[in-house]
């Protein structure tokens, strides 16, 4: 045990039990799993990625690079976790990653002894030949190697969570210059939100002895925190992530609302907010950076201010033998403090070597200037370390050794929206330059303002300075008195060796494959980085980016700045694709839109098809039937002999008034709608600007200034917001107006030679003969009883057939209805496929002919493109090129009816070659038409309309199909148009 | 009167209702609508003596309401069933005037905790700052990739007025919030 006797912000009363690799742990309330595991004496805690070295806890926060573990078990378990960010709780269960056979005894470690051979671009170079071995053999063994944890490959049971959050003021980050951002804009009154990546505010106040006040930083942290809750406009965020800056000043972050509860029981695991910020300070402290120097990779080795955070907030060493002497290795006084608080706590401490010659020394311990660290020994846990001055090295028996490089403030989010970090000569560190996101004001360490008093006065004046911009006046609130600690410094980068030393610890990274990049000429950051993979793992080199830059510019000769430096993208640290996703997966994933027969369809046990956001029913099986084509093909003919019903509410409706509605409609659509009659219906053509076709239907005229768009399914948003921009846009001084209601009506498709019959049962006093309703009528009438409706007369299947919509809320008891009125002509529900059959038997078109590459002559509907009028697309389609294309619509018919033909086949003259040459166009559409028992198609042919009767192929290579097919009308089905007539 | 029975927008006889905690979902058919434009030119009118509100504005009067839904448009509401556009037809002849009853499924979400828990639930839902969306506030946005309607009716309740198409996948994104809220303690819920 490692645990210091007193001290430390964890609860000794609250015990928890915890395992690691199956071995029973304790700790406590207040621990991370990193710092509870370091209280039992683990050093080894996980295998490189790469070489399979094993690894100990290197930090003591969220850029963490080794103690990765799976945590939880089961579906719950999850890969890569960072034990220095996890809370610990009763029952946790972790696992290391990325070894076989125990951690202790990995197999995979023989990587290790073949590192002369495994340097950077080693894969690049080496897997190269046969290129057949790489997708199959090569590329799964180095994953098999290499890597991290594995996913359970189970559904996550949890639930996750998403919202939106405003407020005027935004603090990232809850330590010195965070509390006393939020501190002075809470009084001021603003909306503060004041998140914290960590469980408890204070940041490195809580991990320094620094004292406020003259007393304990960690009270003053908990009276600010006490007055922050108890403002109403403060809202305190602790576990929550800002991982990214995003347009127009909104933030994403992540709040970890249960990963510290062994279930998240009625809770949701995460929650991803979308906070609104006006302005925002940047107060996400500093990371600690580390100096490379032979086997500086060893369980033992850390960052010294993590050894600090662990002896002053968690009362733990991370020694494996307690009474084991702990070495400090610095290039500036941020070391010096570590040994002067192990000290305070009763730790032994062999020195501080300082690469300094002039080296201070601030207490009773041994200083080594002018000196480095030149090899360390310890396979699984440090035990003793070359020391060398001067020349000469000497051993030492150590436990455990901190290294301190100097901090390099947390600029990340200040770079997001390519705002790039400038460096400071005396800071020796990259700090926020002036174009990052704006509104974002950074502030103390991550400013570079690192002291104490300092991080406190900045965070001050960057809530006022923020809040001026949104005219809210804040005052200067008393601050605590602090000092700030020396933090005189040197350049010193890296210990120059034969020996590897590491710099990216999670990618295996040393100093020789930098020395290699640069020998291959892979100099510049960006082929630095991809070429070495350095920064790429999941800590995205937190630890490792800026002391490589640095290596590089030695090597090269010039400056860090010259060198260059990467910005950062979102996320800040790893975002659970769970969280991302908003929570809901499987029948919620989006949602759907149900017609207004949808339960009725269902409870007759139809099968339903995703069309866009609608469900549709497909087909309605019957008993007896078991394959769809029977079902399909019943519903089929039922339609053509007696009468079939189907929901066509999808289909967009726009209401269009205004005393200029019938001018507004000459101009959207292709043909003229200003002269349609009141009380009937026209076909109706859309081209898009370029004179292609956008989208048909009928359009009914209610009154002389009332009209009625039908759209298609797909096209109902698309074409309303297009009416509208016209509307708005380009014509204002017309007097129109728009409005959807294709919600509003149940809309049911009667179609059938019995059609009229069925519906005359229904319509409570109109008179719908032929006579007084022929084909393309329209009225508004009432039906069963009083039930306003309206009622069309038009037909996709080419049948004698009528639509009638009445409101919404009807629909489903009208369905019922004409089933129940029309029992004895053989009334049959059908579905989108019989839709489908019917309307490719009439030749008409549908989606798949109007997929935005063919024009209305292509569809045999060119002279409707009206020349008595302008209207939108009208020019452009008789443009060259576009008016002279000969492809038709034509109907395909294979000599072998009972041979499929394939839609997107394409067609060629018999004989020709099957080349791009030789193309004469397309299958668009295909099916089996049970009224001719045999397989059509409708397909666009190089000057089909005159060919009929000619013998083409239609060629699917893809699969190897070629069907014979002669060119027919594309009407199947009674080409005169009389049944719609009669 | 007709013979059919008419079902709600989310397929049931009867309107459906759940509480979660302190808060109530619950479905309301009853509420018609009808949708005004005015024509060019025409001055604003005041049927059903309601005052036609600016952007994102509603007003009341009576049984009757109205809230602004884009330029020289509004949305209006009457409780009860009846044949709202040719009565708002018959108030404004010069107006057009689109029936929009069955158009919309209207849920109201209220809360017996104050504004506290309905804003908690409005945080989970929609991109509004609910401290700006005060009783009397009405706007278009969009909750779950559906785009609806939102009136603050009062500071402890509010309407969504989505498509009626999309109710199920409404009353599922609303029920969840509501019962994820609902299921907090009085300290979750203070901010």
């Amino acid at each position: 045990m490692t645990r210091l006797s007193k001290g430390g912000l964890i609860d000794r009363d609250a015990r928890l039990r915890f395992s690691f690799n199956g071995t029973e742990y304790s700790g406590y309330q207040g621990d991370t799993l990193a710092s509870a595991l370091l209280a039992n004496g683990v050093q080894l805690m996980g295998r490189s990625f790469k070489y399979h070295r094993p690894r100990g806890v290197f930090a003591a926060g969220s850029e963490e690079p080794n103690a990765m573990v799976t945590l939880r078990d089961g579906a719950r378990a999850e890969p890569n976790t960072r034990a220095t960010m996890t809370e610990l709780y009763d029952g946790l269960s972790a696992r290391s990653q990325n070894h076989i056979g125990s951690l202790e005894r990995d197999l995979l470690a023989v990587n290790d002894l073949l590192s002369p051979f495994l340097a950077a671009g080693f894969y690049y170079k080496t897997f190269m030949w046969p290129k057949a071995f790489w997708e199959k053999l090569y590329e799964p063994a180095i994953r098999r190697a290499a890597g991290l944890g594995a996913l359970s490959m189970q559904a996550d049971p949890d639930e996750y969570d998403k919202g939106f959050l405003h407020c005027d003021l935004l603090v990232i980050g809850g330590g010195a210059a965070g509390l006393s951002a939020a501190l002075t804009a809470g009084r001021a009154g603003a909306q503060v939100i004041l998140a914290d990546e960590d469980f408890a505010l204070g940041g490195r106040l809580l991990a320094e002895r620094d004292r406020l006040d003259g007393a304990e930083a960690r009270d003053w942290v908990a009276i600010t925190r006490a007055e922050l809750d108890s403002l109403p406009n403060v809202r305190v965020m602790p576990r929550t992530t800002v991982f990214g800056v995003y347009d127009h000043g909104i933030y994403g972050a992540v709040e970890r609302v249960a990963d510290h509860l062994p279930t998240p029981g009625d809770k949701v695991r995460q929650t991803l907010w979308r906070i609104t910020a006006k302005r925002a300070v940047l107060a996400a402290g500093a990371t600690e950076r580390h100096i490379p120097f032979a086997d500086n990779d060893r369980p033992g080795i850390m960052l010294a201010g993590a050894m600090r955070a662990y002896a002053n907030r968690w009362a733990v060493t991370p020694l494996k033998h307690a009474n084991d002497p702990i070495a400090i290795f610095t290039n500036g006084d941020d070391g010096h403090r570590t040994a002067m608080d192990l000290i305070a706590h009763g730790a032994r401490v062999l020195g501080v070597i300082d690469s300094r010659a002039d080296a201070p020394c601030f207490g009773q311990y041994e200083v080594f200037p002018g000196a480095t660290v030149t090899g360390t020994k310890g396979r699984q846990s440090l035990y003793a370390i070359e020391i060398t001055r001067n020349g000469q090295s000497e051993w030492h028996s150590v436990g455990a050794l901190g290294v301190s490089g100097g901090w390099n403030p947390n600029v990340h989010l200040a770079s997001h929206h390519r705002g790039r970090p400038v460096w400071d000569d005396a800071l020796l560190a990259f700090v926020p330059g002036p174009n990052g996101p704006q509104g974002l004001i950074p502030a103390g360490a991550a400013a570079g303002k690192g002291g104490v008093a300092d991080a406190l006065a900045d965070g001050m004046q960057a809530a006022i300075t923020a809040l001026l911009e949104i005219d809210i006046a804040a005052k200067p609130i008393p601050l605590p008195q602090a000092e700030n600690a020396p933090a005189a410094q040197e350049a010193f980068w890296h210990v120059p060796g034969k020996r590897r030393a590491w710099v990216d610890f999670q990618n295996d990274v040393t100093v020789k494959d930098i020395v290699l990049a640069h020998k291959e000429n892979m100099r510049p950051v960006e082929h630095l980085k991809r070429w070495t993979t350095l920064g790429m793992a999941t800590d995205q080199g937190k630890t490792s980016n800026i002391s490589a830059l640095a290596v590089m510019a030695e090597l090269t000769g010039k400056t860090i700045p010259q060198t260059g430096t990467t910005i950062f993208r979102p996320p800040y640290t790893g975002v659970s694709l769970s969280v991302l996703g908003g929570g809901d997966t499987g029948p919620h994933f989006r949602p759907k839109r149900l017609t207004p027969t949808h339960h009725w369809a269902e409870a007759q046990g139809a099968e339903f098809v995703e069309v866009g956001p609608w469900m549709r029913a497909q087909y309605f099986p019957q008993p007896g039937e078991t394959h769809w084509r029977e079902s399909v093909d019943r519903e089929v003919l039922a339609v053509r002999s007696g009468v079939g019903l189907c929901d066509v509410t999808t289909l967009g409706k726009i209401d269009v008034q205004g005393a200029d509605a019938g001018e507004f409609l000459n101009r959207v659509y292709a043909n003229m709608m200003g002269t349609l009659k009141v009380g009937m219906v026209r076909y109706g053509l859309m081209l898009r600007e370029d004179g292609h076709c956008y989208d048909d239907g009928t359009c009914a005229r209610l009154a002389e200034d009332h009209y009625v768009v039908t759209t298609t399914t797909a096209n109902a948003g698309l074409v309303y917001r297009q009416m509208e921009f016209f509307r708005q846009c380009v014509w204002p001084d017309l007097d129109v107006q728009l409005i959807s209601t294709t919600d509003a009506w149940a809309q049911i498709a009667v179609a059938g030679p019995q059609s009229r019959t069925l519906l005359q049962r229904i319509v409570d006093d109109a008179d719908i003969s032929n006579e007084a309703f022929p084909f393309m009528a329209c009225r508004e009438l009432t039906i069963c009883g009083g039930l306003r409706a309206r009622l069309f007369r038009i037909s996709f299947s080419g049948e004698l057939a009528y639509e009638v919509a009445v409101p919404a809320r009807y629909g489903h008891a009208l369905m019922q209805r004409l089933m129940e009125k029309g029992a004895d002509l053989g009334v049959t529900p059908y579905g989108t496929e019989a839709l489908g059959v019917l309307r490719i038997e009439k030749g008409h078109a549908a989606g798949a002919e109007l997929n935005g590459q063919t024009t209305a002559q292509m569809l045999g509907l060119g002279r409707m493109v009206s020349v008595k009028k302008d209207s939108v697309g009208a020019i452009m389609s008789r443009r060259e090129g576009l008016a002279g294309d000969k492809r038709r619509l034509v109907g395909l018919k294979p000599v072998n009816a009972q041979k499929p033909v394939a839609a997107g086949a394409h067609l060629f003259a018999k004989d020709a070659s099957r080349d791009m040459a030789n193309d004469q166009g397309w299958v668009t559409s295909a099916c089996y038409s049970p009224h001719l028992d045999s397989h059509i198609a409708l397909g666009f042919l190089e000057d089909g309309d005159t060919r009929m009767g000619e013998v083409i192929t239609a060629a699917n290579p893809l699969e190897g199909q070629e069907v014979t097919v002669e060119v027919v009308s594309a009407h199947f089905v009674d080409p005169e148009g009389g049944r719609l007539r009669d | 009167m007709t013979d059919l029975t008419p079902i709600t927008a989310l397929g049931g006889t009867v309107a459906r209702s759940e509480d979660f905690g302190v808060l109530r979902l619950t479905e309301q058919p009853d509420l018609s609508l009808a949708s005004l434009s005015l024509r060019k030119g025409q001055g604003v009118p005041s049927p059903f003596g309601l005052t036609l509100p600016g952007v994102g504005q509603s007003s009341q009067a009576g049984e009757y309401g109205a809230f602004w839904i884009g330029r020289d448009q509004w949305m209006i509401e009457a409780q009860g069933t009846q044949d709202i556009a040719a009565m708002l037809k018959a108030e404004v002849p010069e107006a057009s005037v689109t029936e929009q009853t069955d158009g919309f499924a209207t849920f109201e979400i209220s809360s017996a905790g104050g504004a506290g828990p309905l804003e908690a639930v409005m945080r989970k839902l929609v991109n509004l700052d609910p401290q700006a969306f005060e009783p009397g506030a009405a706007t278009r946005t969009t909750l779950e990739h559906i785009s609806v309607f939102l009136v603050r009716r009062a500071e402890d309740r509010l309407a969504v007025i989505g498509m009626r198409t999309y109710a199920g996948a409404l009353w599922h994104a609303l029920s969840t919030a509501a019962r994820r809220i609902g299921a907090q303690t009085d300290g979750e819920l203070a901010k």
